[in-house]
């Protein structure tokens, strides 16, 4: 697929998935979202902090817990989706910071701002825009955090490099994202399904802290948190499916996939 | 120094919130963008465009949402 059809495909597979017409891989392991987010990371009181809705199990890990986000910091999620991890933040850095979601899906954009609003959450904005061409100033932001969106950019290295670009220098980035251990079964990456699933898209652990090193961040630390990708072999979802028919005989997902956290610093 | 055109209200607001212009820019070329409100209330700018004059494109607030993707994966 070149780059632009990639870019096509994730955002109308995200469309589908906000309006709740599709799940994802990545929130296979079981319907419960909430319990989903306890097992990538997230506390009760956490959950207790944002809205039910914004939840929708499409993570990989608690990038905000990670970032130990400070009281006026001001803050970008990358593919912000309904704005979970935007809410936690906002509750972290307070009515002094600002907290900025970047989502491509208009659907995942409009129930984030719909979950603002309901929720009266003041200090978050979300805007439509691309990761790889982010419409944010030079030396801009304290912080970039991501949740399982990185491996679904047809484009990593310009992803990082926008994020050199925004921070501030010494900001940070706290990213959770999904990496892979050994190349994949042809057949999975070559599926369509599993680049949505975030796994196709997924690099080798090696090639993902390169690049990030490349745009220019330092003491880049990539942390093997675990096994996050379970897949019902059962399931009758789509992406699932197209993951598991893409093993070989006797092949388990999580000798493949792990989630990871990414750190560094301008 | 940069210059903006719109006026420094600061209003709290969910989603296009004016105090936030100062951060933002062309996705494409990075320059500044200036901002032209058609219809606004006590919360947020509801309807308008940001306009980046070196690319000459226009980017659409719609709903509250600016729209800044760029221009061939808006649709």
């Amino acid at each position: 697929m070149d780059k632009k059809k990639t870019k096509k495909v994730v955002k109308e597979a995200y469309g589908k998935i906000a309006q709740g017409q599709e799940g994802c891989g990545c929130g296979t392991c079981g319907p419960d979202t909430k319990e989903f987010a306890k097992s990538v990371g997230y506390s009760e009181e956490e959950l207790k902090a944002v809205p039910d809705e914004a939840n929708l199990a499409l993570s990989c890990g608690n990038p905000t817990a990670l970032a130990s986000l400070k009281e006026g910091e001001v803050v970008l999620d990358l593919g912000s989706g309904a704005g979970f991890d935007c809410f936690l933040a906002a509750t972290k850095v307070g009515l002094n910071g600002k907290i900025i979601g970047v989502d491509m899906t208009p659907e995942m954009v409009e129930k984030a701002r719909d979950n603002a609003k309901k929720n009266g959450v003041e200090n978050v904005e979300f805007r439509l825009g691309e990761i790889e061409n982010l419409p944010m100033e030079d030396n801009s932001v304290d912080v970039v955090i991501s949740n399982c969106v990185i491996n679904l950019s047809a484009d990593k290295p310009m992803v990082f490099q926008e994020v050199y670009r925004v921070l501030k220098p010494g900001g940070r980035i706290a990213i959770s994202d999904i990496a892979i251990l050994k190349e994949l079964p042809k057949k999975i990456q070559e599926s369509i399904e599993a680049y949505v699933g975030c796994v196709g898209g997924a690099m080798l652990i090696d090639e993902y802290k390169k690049i990030v090193e490349a745009s220019g961040l330092k003491d880049v630390k990539v942390t093997v948190k675990g096994t996050s990708a379970c897949i019902d072999p059962n399931t009758k979802d789509p992406i699932g499916r197209a993951i598991l028919d893409g093993l070989g005989k006797n092949e388990s997902l999580g000798r493949y996939v792990v989630s990871i956290y990414v750190e560094g610093h301008k | 120094m940069k210059k903006h055109i719109y006026n420094t209200t600061i209003l709290n607001g969910y989603t296009m919130k004016r105090e936030l212009m100062d951060i933002l820019c062309c996705p494409m070329c990075k320059s500044d963008l200036s901002l032209d409100v058609t219809d606004e209330n006590e919360e947020e700018i509801v309807t308008g465009t940001l306009y980046c004059a070196k690319c000459d494109e226009h980017y659409p607030i719609e709903d509250g949402i600016p729209n800044l993707l760029p221009p061939d994966m808006r649709d």
